[in-house]
């Protein structure tokens, strides 16, 4: 039970903070051809803190308020490590760190949710 | 500008962060080991079989068995201290004192029969575990100089976090293609920023845990120095009864486990007997915390004599005691389940990592010009760096190994382990100062060292101890997790060696638009960037 929560804090994790790293420019504009338009910044930071409340709404909500909180920081913290190093080596797969934690966690909600705590 | 505030900051944080650095280095390898703590000590004494579980009976029965062998051998101490069997450890854990200068005398007994039990001796994690907040040294010395630096270090982060003024905007920012000095600084501040919310916690509250002993004045002022009227009336411990001077006969305790178990729903850890010979014997049965942040063990007192309860203590903490509690149970992660302990270790190898890079970070941003020499206080500094952020790892890795290459009768077999820790921290750091040796070539083979002996370690294990494994599943992970700290070393090795210097590492990526804003208008890319190279300078605390 922890673990698939964890797993699913890891990949609300790593969207958000993947998602909020778009936001600025100097990495934004490593991966994508167009320049990031104040717009477009705006949006992926409302994205990333989304999925940043997500999780802690998630954490919070399967391991109650005292273990949450920790574990919310725990995996921010992993998922942060990740993506600078990961996006160090390779920066092309920025948008794909969004995308793919985004739609795995989306199925994990799916499927807790429909397990029940 | 030149001594502004945040000038001043950066030069706190170069020269706090240095002074302490070493300990704080050694203090978080250990720390972080110490998460697996009971890991390791299983691993170190492979003989061990473990039970699926213990009924009530079987524990009692042990309890009685320890009290046999105390009241044998150590009739003269004021306490006895017995930690029970638990299925992951069944064993009899006794610890007492004898005459004050003897040292304290420890004995493993098999819980089925009472004799002494057949394991190697060692002092697995529990050696790491102290050496974390004690150095090896006399406990009041070690806890000193532990605090200390850790107060230091809360210096260190709050001027760091100051000095460090783009901390959003560089967030994300791990460069390794530009200039070595840029690179090791965004290491620095990747571990330090990402990892922040743990670095303040386990620092802040790793000086809570013992900061009775710091600032011992509220207990002198109000309980006259009684620390043990403290704890008691704070709710910490069962209230403590006084010797009656009178000689008295302690009853059976087997009986006080089995009225234990049956009050409280958690496992016993163990039982402490004070004044084992005295009309008021007391013994008390101390049990594993309930599930939750706040450390506090629920405990229930009985009269030695009669058997009788006097006190059941579980939950009900006063606010203030509780926050005290919390604190200690953060900085243990005792509730952490595997998946949220591989994060606190995690968090606890940033750390480490956030301490060395910024050890190596003042050798690198001091080196010498071409062709210059280093001076002396360089050359300490990088001997002491290798002899620590290497030295200390390999030392780690040879007191694992030569757990399974002593040979099991030795005569203070756990001596020599520790011995073999020292030794090979202490050698590696010596041969880092031989001169002739390039700064270089001394970190690389001492990285090489260090995955060389982890590598060791994990082959003598399945060379001589595979006989013994009871789960050998569990053995094969330990060594798999062995294997990899050997891959990672010998990967940090390999680098240093091939590393090049990129050539124009001046010409470094555009200055973002100020405060961290996103630009309206793209802007011209390659530009250079003099306010870049000053930031760095500042941030160095050479302004």
């Amino acid at each position: 039970m922890t673990a698939i929560v964890v797993l699913l804090n890891l990949g609300l994790g790593l969207a958000g903070l993947g998602a909020l790293r778009l936001s600025l420019a100097r990495h934004h504009d490593a991966v994508f051809a167009v320049p990031l338009a104040r717009r477009r910044a705006l949006a992926w930071r409302a994205g990333g803190w989304v999925a940043i409340a997500l999780s802690l709404a998630v954490a919070v909500r399967f391991e109650g308020w005292d273990f949450g909180p920790v574990q919310w920081l725990g995996t921010l913290t992993a998922a942060a490590l990740a993506l600078v190093v990961v996006l160090s080596y390779h920066p092309r797969l920025a948008w794909w760190l969004v995308v793919l934690p985004l739609l795995s966690s989306a199925a994990l909600l799916t499927g807790l949710s429909a397990g029940g705590p | 500008m030149r001594n502004g505030f945040r000038q001043s900051m950066a030069w706190l944080h170069t020269w706090s962060g240095l002074i302490v650095g070493w300990v704080l280095f050694a203090v978080f390898v250990t720390g972080t080991a110490s998460y697996y703590r009971t890991d390791i000590t299983r691993w170190m004494q492979p003989e061990l079989r473990r039970e699926a579980s213990l009924d009530p009976d079987a524990v009692a029965r042990a309890a009685d068995l320890a009290v046999a062998h105390l009241q044998t051998h150590a009739a003269g101490a004021r306490a006895w201290f017995i930690g029970l069997p638990q299925p992951d450890r069944p064993l009899v854990d006794l610890f007492w004192r004898g005459r004050p200068g003897t040292p304290p005398n420890r004995v493993f007994l098999d819980p089925r029969t009472g004799e002494p039990a057949a394991l190697r001796d060692t002092r697995g994690g529990d050696f790491l575990y102290r050496f974390h907040f004690e150095l090896h040294l006399p406990p009041l010395w070690g806890r000193w100089i532990v605090g200390i630096c850790a107060m230091i270090m809360l210096v260190a982060l709050v001027s760091g976090i100051i000095t460090h003024r783009r901390i959003f905007v560089d967030f994300f920012t791990l460069r390794r293609d530009k200039a070595v000095q840029r690179g090791w600084l965004d290491a620095h501040n990747v571990t330090g920023v990402l990892a922040l919310p743990f670095h303040l916690m386990i620092t802040y509250t790793g000086v809570i845990t013992l900061g009775l002993m710091y600032m011992p004045w509220g207990v002198t002022a109000a309980y006259k120095g009684d620390m043990q009227a403290f704890f008691a009336e704070t709710g910490q411990v069962t209230q403590p009864r006084p010797a009656a001077g009178r000689p008295g006969t302690l009853a059976p305790v087997g009986p006080m486990v089995r009225h234990a178990l049956a009050t409280i729903p958690e496992p016993l850890e163990r039982l402490t007997v004070q004044n084992p010979r005295d009309a008021n014997a007391t013994v008390i049965a101390v049990f594993e915390e309930p599930h939750g942040l706040s450390h506090e063990h629920p405990q229930v007192a009985f009269d030695g004599t009669t058997g009788a309860v006097v006190e059941v203590r579980a939950g009900g903490l006063r606010p203030a005691a509780r926050t005290f509690t919390t604190m200690v149970g953060l900085h243990e992660a005792h509730f952490a389940g595997p998946a949220l302990r591989v994060l606190f270790f995690l968090c606890g190898l940033m750390g480490t990592a956030m301490v060395g890079s910024g050890l190596v970070l003042w050798n690198v941003a001091r080196l010498p010009k071409k062709g210059g020499a280093p001076g002396f206080g360089w050359r300490l500094v990088h001997g002491l760096n290798v002899g620590t952020v290497a030295g200390l790892p390999a030392a780690v890795a040879a007191y694992l190994l030569v757990n399974r290459l002593l040979p099991a009768g030795l005569a203070g077999r756990a001596e020599w382990e520790v011995r073999a820790f020292f030794g090979v921290w202490l050698a590696t750091t010596l041969v880092a100062f031989l001169p002739p040796l390039r700064p270089r070539l001394a970190w690389s083979g001492a990285m090489a060292l260090a995955a060389l002996l982890y590598l060791a370690a994990a082959a003598a294990d399945v060379l001589t101890a595979r006989g013994l494994w009871d789960d050998p599943a569990w053995f094969l992970g330990f060594d798999a997790v062995l294997v990899l700290l050997a891959a990672a070393l010998a990967v940090v090795s390999r680098k240093i060696v091939r590393y090049e210097p990129p050539r124009r590492a001046r010409k470094a990526d555009p200055v973002p638009a100020p405060g961290g804003r996103v630009a309206a208008k793209p802007r011209s890319a390659g530009q250079p960037a003099p306010a870049m190279r000053r930031e760095t300078e500042t941030r160095l605390g050479r302004a």
